[in-house]
């Protein structure tokens, strides 16, 4: 077994070790990096712009050229999330939470360091996983029907409330107003349209990448001119390599030290399962982080570990996401169906058979997978001191950059105004929640996950023929289903313990 | 905004005249081909191989800008070409929702708004089963329908396959739940892990799975075999009287001359002898009968009907 695993390594790097293999690598990732900078222009569109100019080369290196869009956009998605408090993803929302207050604190040299390592690490965890375990794994994707996406969609709900702040009413409330924005569009049963006036543009739905940087970016924005930061003169921050605040400390290493490899596994199982993998790899990893803190009141204010853990579950998931893909031939979110597409022009049949018919293609693009999280993590470091040049700006010069990048972001994913108007419309929404102690975090991922939930609940219903024992008759379903109760259960038992030793002390 | 489209009359009126007068000088402007879809999706993969063989073969002699304008389910895009009646320089490709986007919801389109070219591919459906289900024919399925409770999976609502199951279960005098799920992956899965007993299909979603064995086709949903999988019978060849398949084709804006109709349709026939267009048919699972100009226009006016006889029989729309 573990001679079939080098042996199977040893051959893909002698096919991704090649001069042309190398240089068009380089190029995937440093596209992949800038593709990820921008909010709204995610990897999905950086592939499918580039397919075309890879017409004339070999498939292999073609697809190991645009894999590498897709990892590297990984990298770059957390630094806007980081610098300016806008996640292009959704995938990179856990990150803000708390990334963004690390830059506040004056920390965005060792918190944009930190994150190129998590997700190297995380990275590179996902792809020694996909080489050990991808045809185990793809009997476990295969055995996920819609009961048990709804119950994993629901574990994501559930921890969700981890990520809400202090105020779990005003979390709860912000999570609804995400609830109720997915409720636009076409009901997925029925065919009937919910809530668009009629609008063609409503009909696919309010898209979530157009409120996150709305709510994020903008609503950042008008908070920090409201508490008049814009007159206020630029903090210099003089960062180079040799300064001691550009590298993260021991501490912050040794605090982390298990962060790294808890957040790098659950963030690959979560990227295996088609869907939201990435996201949901993210808030788990990110809520378990915090669970297991003995100083959870940290979280949210600037801790290491609370970036560390989503950047490596993204990551991770990144590189989980290629075992339905290359084993099933199934595509698990917008990227990756791109990438399928590709497959499938260069006359690869993505399926069961790919790696038995192709392996010098799958082992290749998995060796090359390896280097390019090298590549990227050396990229991101050295570009470091240059986005944190972005700080050194006066803060009412940056102001009209940010719209700039977020109109541009929002607008380009449809190219249709009404994205920005969405956006413009939660960017005062993102104000007000700032404002008073709501969580746009929770909006944001309730918007992506609730609509899935509610799909994949109503698909079970139809299957099971109305009744609830579809959750409990197939195996898969009820282990979720303990996890679940466990999760929301356990806390309310240990609380309640807590609770009566306390009183027991009084008397 | 205003001013943009201002200025693109003004150009339009003031090109019309020399086009309707020589269309033997056509083309002598760029083509601006519209995708109604996000990239990576099927009809943007069909629209680029479409340009690549145009520009690869010089068949079409200026520049070829290709643009997404995905939107509404196709709403947008093809809103847009709508808008530009007349114009031989806009062209875009149709696919499934060209022809359900306007029945179900208020768009300013119809696919009578457009000149049609070619239907170059069809896409039509599978009905597969799982392997270790023990079913190998279609009559076999209707069997154990009548028998006992069956779930059938597809992807969308009102989407063409939804439409072929309805179209199925009424031949086959037969009934049974329809579950849509979101995308061809979860599709997939659904069948893997045992929570639906078949599922409809496009052929390029499942075609791994059947190769290596672990699905099997039943039946295909086209009036022909497909010309890429010769061994799956169709539907009506087993005794069940219908057939449905997705328009892939190329339509021109409203009021275009015929005789750059006539053009199109010619170069068109050139697109399809090419090895590329070959390739594309066979690695995306597409039958390739190519139906051209009118009789398209035909084609489209009743597989709409049909479309919307079953949209209104499961509710869909009113």
């Amino acid at each position: 077994m573990l001679m079939d695993i080098f042996a199977n390594l040893a051959f893909g790097l002698s096919i991704a070790v090649t001069p042309t293999s190398l240089l068009f690598l380089m190029i995937g990732a440093f596209v992949g990096m800038i593709v990820g900078l921008f909010p709204g222009f995610g990897p999905a569109a950086g592939i499918a712009v580039l397919i075309p100019m890879t017409l004339g080369l070999e498939p292999t290196v073609a697809i190991i050229m645009l894999a590498g869009i897709y990892y590297g956009s990984m990298y770059g998605g957390t630094i806007t999330s980081i610098l300016i408090n806008t996640p292009g993803e959704s995938a990179t929302v856990a990150s803000t939470l708390d990334g963004y207050p690390l830059a506040q604190k004056g920390r965005a040299g060792p918190a944009l360091v930190m994150q190129a390592i998590a997700s190297f690490i995380g990275g590179t965890i996902g792809v020694v996983l996909i080489t050990a375990l991808a045809p185990l794994l793809a009997e476990f994707a295969a055995s996920f029907g819609p009961s048990e996406y709804f119950l994993i969609i629901t574990l994501g709900l559930l921890l969700l409330t981890t990520m809400m702040g202090d105020n779990k009413f005003k979390g709860l409330i912000s999570a609804l107003i995400g609830f109720a924005i997915g409720t636009v569009g076409v009901d997925v049963m029925s065919g009937q349209q919910r809530y668009t006036f009629g609008s063609p543009e409503l009909i696919g739905g309010v898209y979530f990448v157009a409120v996150a940087i709305g709510l994020f970016g903008i609503g950042e924005l008008l908070h920090c001119i409201y508490n008049g930061l814009h007159l206020r003169p630029a903090k210099k921050l003089r960062l180079s390599f040799k300064s001691k605040e550009f590298w993260p400390t021991r501490f912050d290493y040794i605090e982390s030290r298990f962060t790294f490899f808890r957040g790098s596994i659950i963030g690959f199982v979560a990227g295996v399962l088609p869907g939201s993998g990435a996201t949901l790899g993210s808030i788990i990893g990110y809520s378990v982080e915090k669970k297991l803190a003995r100083d959870p009141e940290n979280f949210g204010k600037g801790e290491m570990r609370g970036l560390v853990a989503p950047e490596t579950a993204n990551n991770a998931a990144s590189a989980g996401a290629m075992v339905p893909l290359l084993s099933l031939g199934i595509p698990g979110s917008g990227a990756t169906a791109v990438l399928l597409g590709a497959f499938m022009m260069w006359g690869l049949q993505p399926g069961p058979l790919l790696i038995v018919n192709d392996p010098g293609f799958v082992w290749g693009l998995v060796a090359s997978m390896y280097l390019g999280n090298v590549i990227l993590v050396a990229l991101s470091i050295f570009a470091i001191p240059l986005f944190v040049k972005f700080l050194d700006i006066p803060y009412r010069l940056v102001v009209p950059v940010i719209v700039l990048l977020c109109v541009i972001g929002a607008f380009a994913i449809h190219a249709s105004i009404i994205e920005t108007w969405i956006l413009f419309l939660a960017g005062v929404l993102g104000f007000a929640m700032k404002l008073y102690g709501y969580s746009p975090a929770a909006t944001v991922l309730a918007l992506v996950l609730g609509g899935m939930a509610e799909e994949t609940f109503l698909q079970s219903l139809i299957i099971s023929n109305g009744t609830l024992y579809v959750f409990i008759e197939r195996p898969v379903s009820l282990t979720l289903l303990c996890i679940l109760i466990a999760v929301a259960v356990v806390p309310m038992c240990l609380a309640l313990r807590r609770r009566l030793r306390r009183t027991q002390a009084q008397e | 905004m205003k001013h943009v489209f201002g200025a693109a009359a003004v150009a339009l009126a003031l090109s019309a005249a020399p086009i309707a007068l020589a269309s033997e000088s056509y083309p002598s402007e760029p083509l601006n081909y519209v995708i109604a879809f996000g990239p990576g999706g099927g009809n943007d993969l069909m629209s680029r191989t479409l340009v690549g063989i145009l520009n690869q073969y010089d068949l079409y002699d200026g520049d070829i800008s290709v643009e997404n304008r995905d939107g509404g389910s196709g709403a947008v895009g093809f809103s847009y070409v709508k808008r530009q009646s007349g114009s031989p320089y806009f062209a875009t490709s149709t696919s499934g929702n060209f022809l359900a986007t306007p029945l179900v919801s208020n768009t300013d389109w119809t696919y009578a708004d457009f000149t049609p070219v070619a239907l170059l591919a069809s896409d039509a459906m599978f009905l597969v089963v799982s392997s270790d289900s023990g079913i190998e024919t279609v009559d076999q399925f209707v069997t154990a329908a009548k028998a006992g409770r069956v779930v059938v999976g597809g992807t969308g609502t009102a989407g063409p396959e939804r439409v072929v199951a309805s179209l199925f279960a009424d031949a086959a005098g037969i009934s049974f739940d329809y579950v849509p799920i979101g995308s061809g992956g979860e599709l997939v899965t659904s069948l893997t892990s045992g929570s639906v007993s078949a599922i409809v299909a496009n052929p390029s979603e499942v075609s791994g799975q059947i190769a290596a064995g672990n699905f099997r086709a039943l039946a295909f949903s086209d009036a022909e075999r497909s010309t890429v999988y010769p061994e799956i019978p169709t539907f009506r060849e087993q005794g069940y009287d219908f057939d449905f398949s997705l328009p892939r084709g190329m339509v021109l804006p409203g009021g275009v001359d015929a005789q750059i109709q006539a053009w199109w349709v010619k170069t068109l026939q050139e697109v399809i002898k090419t090895p590329e267009w070959q390739d594309y048919l066979k690695t995306n699972s597409m039958s390739g009968n190519p139906i051209w100009g009118a009789a398209f226009g035909a084609y489209l006016k009743e597989t709409s009907a049909e479309f919307e006889s079953v949209l209104r029989e499961i509710g869909a729309i009113e």
